[in-house]
């Protein structure tokens, strides 16, 4: 038969028990809103004493609510997510660089252009209508170098980027095999390894919107991660990555192995912010980097091949407007007014010939119906449709990235939520916790003060 | 579900943020009355805008070449008229200087009646517009007519890009107007055979001497018809180019341009909800049971 110190034991062994279960549920509450906290629930049980019935109670310890499942796929939500919404910051910055709303694009600049040359076959032997080319020219001139010289710096700061992301991944990398060295040790002197977990989660989840990553439990119970398909930390040990460029100038990722050297793994690249990079760098970039080139390199041409057949006020033909290479690469960076007319108004060929200068505008007529000739992309467009077009698949690709990011961040926020619904804190769960544990608590304490009179009596009762 | 504190916040913060970012672009919308702000907003828009703002340039270029090749146009067919006239006057003379009653010295006074109806007529025919000398086809600089009536111009055309399928010639022809070098009258050369003919009081010459100043005037004439008709086509095209302009401008506002009521009304709903939304969420972040305890 149990005695009352029995009594009194169970009473101990419920006060700690229970005061454990508060400490548990304050530590809840303290990390209600902590970035990646997983909330605790203390694990009680029923302890026999002995060989004796009406055992107590004991608390065995934490137990972390978590749901692999759905980890893995805040990991890749948050990687697509990040993916679509880094693009989109670049996409952003290029189609302010096209925004002719304001008559300062390069549109206008573009259109300026011609309506000079209109303007210089209405008045071929005025000063100031001639200045006016060269005016218009300069300023094409302008817009076309800082459109190309931004998108260019555009392509160099991503460069950078994608840098700075391999190695922040890296970094982590590194971070979560020390974790993970840590955990083994803790779980090894038998200590609670909880908030370890809660952080090698929270690097991985942070991991994950770098680049696509996946983890996984292998044999030996280690957690093995997988970074754009290779394994980056396996257990305790981490690997890393390293950043390249292919000779067409596009980004290469780099799995570095033990041995020195490293195998391409770029074409396995598929989120988080560093795919977003790349494929805002080496495709949408280099999309419209291209056509801005092929349409300055048009235009200039054009107008080059039909003013050198003009003559010059001075008499002078030959002579080009602008300064061009033999291809489009880079045309819009190293367009340049020409130094055969540069600061010499007289020399822009209004005429066709030697004999009808000053006053011929033949040549300033044909200039100006260049606007009109199919000159652009293969000569199958205007120069006013292909920027025209330009203009339409910025603006087309931008919206479609702009609905991706919306469609990913909404995804994003319901596996979220799934997981928030899972592992977070909720503070009115706790506060009925925190009554019940207080409760139990309080009643626990009544039980060694019943014993305790009970005992009095016993002893009164004798001591008589 | 298990609904925590956490999920809350989001909601209310996702749900702010996403109201707030369509309410400011309903106001910008609604402030500038601009509703393609960005390429993206309307891609297709955009594209037809970038098109027609070069379609509107181009426009505005062809009226500005219109107006400021007219003035000169305007200039030589007022020249070509006074041209006319002087020409009718030197008719006059030379049928006053057929009458077979007149002697040598009223002869000699009509001569220099002549001679100054040429000097007068060499000044009309080198008049100087915008652009330099009217007359002499592209030798804008060049005075086209020395003194003695010599013909230092060309017979270029002055073209200019007006909205027609092919380039316009917008000048009048010094060549034509007053030299046998496009094949018609020299018509110095007539006034002088004319002054000759009465300075040396020779009536058989003088009666020759008319059918040429005849025909000069008669080219003269042709030639005054033939700017005007250029004039009449530099305002047909004028009409042209300005409904185009208006044309454009009506499109341009269809695609890029907010409707206003419709831009005003979306702000007050988005404001509305933006409101509601706010007192919501108030309400929701107080929910918390512990509040209660």
């Amino acid at each position: 038969m149990a005695g009352l110190s029995q009594l009194l034991n169970v009473a101990r062994d419920a006060l700690t028990a229970q005061s454990y279960g508060l400490n548990v549920t304050g530590q809840n509450i303290a990390n209600a809103s902590t970035p990646g906290y997983v909330r605790r629930v203390a694990v009680l049980e029923t302890q026999n004493l002995g060989t004796q019935s009406g055992g107590g109670v004991r608390a065995v310890g934490l137990q972390r609510i978590t749901n692999d499942f759905i980890e893995r796929r805040e990991n890749q939500a948050t990687g697509t997510s990040s993916a679509a919404s880094t693009r989109d910051q670049t996409l952003a910055s290029i189609e302010a660089l096209f925004n002719d709303g304001a008559g300062t694009g390069l549109g206008s600049a573009l259109n300026d252009v011609f309506a000079s040359f209109s303007a210089l076959a209405a008045n071929p032997n005025d000063t100031t209508t001639r200045a006016n080319v060269l005016a218009a020219a300069g300023a094409f001139v302008d817009r076309a170098n800082a459109t190309g010289n931004t998108l260019a710096q555009t392509q160099i700061d991503l460069k950078q980027q994608a840098q700075d992301t391999v190695d922040q991944v890296n970094q982590r990398a590194q971070e979560i095999a020390k974790l993970d060295m840590q955990i083994a040790q803790a779980s090894m002197q038998g200590d609670d390894a909880s908030d370890l977990k809660d952080q090698r989660t929270q690097k991985i989840l942070n991991m994950s919107g770098l680049i696509n990553t996946h983890t996984f439990t292998d044999g030996n119970g280690n957690t093995v991660v997988q970074v754009a398909g290779t394994t980056i930390v396996d257990g305790q040990h981490a690997g890393s990555l390293s950043l390249d460029l292919h000779a067409d100038g596009s980004i290469k990722l780099l799995a570095n192995q033990s041995g020195g050297g490293g195998s391409e793994i770029t074409q396995f690249l598929t989120g988080g912010k560093l795919a977003g990079i790349k494929e805002a760098r080496d495709k949408d970039l280099f999309d419209v980097s291209q056509k801005l080139n092929a349409l300055v390199f048009d235009v200039a041409s054009a107008v080059n091949t039909q003013h050198a057949l003009g003559v010059g006020a001075d008499g002078g033909s030959g002579r080009n407007v602008f300064d061009i290479g033999a291809t489009s690469t880079n045309a819009a960076r190293d367009l340049r007014v020409s130094v055969d007319v540069f600061d010499h108004p007289e020399r822009i060929a209004a005429a066709s010939s030697v004999f009808s200068t000053p006053g011929g505008s033949d040549n300033a007529v044909a200039l100006s119906k260049i606007f009109e000739t199919q000159i652009a992309v293969g000569n199958s467009k205007t120069a006013a449709q292909a920027y025209g077009d330009l203009i339409g698949s910025i603006g087309s690709t931008r919206a479609n990235s702009q609905r991706d990011v919306e469609t990913q961040s909404a995804i994003l926020s319901q596996v979220q939520s799934m997981h928030q619904s899972e592992s977070g804190v909720s503070l009115d769960e706790e506060m009925v916790n925190l009554t019940k544990f207080q409760n139990a608590y309080q009643a626990a304490s009544k039980m060694i003060s019943v014993a305790d009179q009970l005992m009095q009596t016993l002893l009164n009762t004798v001591g008589r | 579900m298990r609904v925590t504190e956490q999920m809350r916040y989001d909601s209310v913060t996702s749900n702010l943020s996403q109201l707030s970012s369509r309410q400011a672009k309903a106001a910008q919308e609604a402030q500038t009355g601009v509703r393609v702000n960005l390429p993206s907003d309307d891609p297709i828009a955009a594209a037809q805008l970038a098109r027609l703002s070069a379609s509107q340039s181009q426009v505005t270029a062809r009226r500005s070449t219109i107006n400021a090749v007219r003035g000169d146009a305007e200039l030589a067919e007022s020249s070509l008229q006074q041209a006319s006239d002087l020409m009718a006057s030197a008719k006059e003379l030379a049928m006053q200087g057929g009458n077979g009653s007149l002697g040598a010295n009223e002869r000699a006074t009509l001569a220099a009646q002549v001679k100054d109806i040429r000097d007068q007529l060499i000044g009309i025919a080198n008049t100087k517009g915008s652009s330099g000398y009217l007359f002499g086809g592209s030798a804008t600089e060049t005075k086209p007519f020395s003194t003695s009536g010599a013909f230092n111009g060309n017979d270029d055309a002055h073209v200019v890009d007006i909205g027609n399928s092919t380039p316009s010639a917008v000048n009048a022809s010094g060549a034509k107007a007053f030299t046998a070098a496009a094949g018609g009258r020299d018509v110095f050369g007539d006034l002088d055979a004319l002054y000759n003919a009465l300075s040396s009081n020779d009536p058989t010459a003088i009666a020759t001497s008319l059918d040429g100043i005849d025909q000069s005037r008669t080219q003269i004439t042709n030639s005054q018809a033939a700017i005007g008709i250029t004039l009449n086509k530099l305002d047909a095209s004028d009409s042209v180019q300005s409904a185009l302009d208006l044309q454009n401008s009506k499109t341009m506002a269809d695609v890029g341009a907010a409707d206003p009521a419709k831009a005003y009304s979306t702000l007050m709903q988005l404001n509305n909800a933006l409101q509601q939304s706010v007192s919501v969420s108030k309400s929701i972040l107080d929910l918390a049971a512990f509040k209660q305890f």
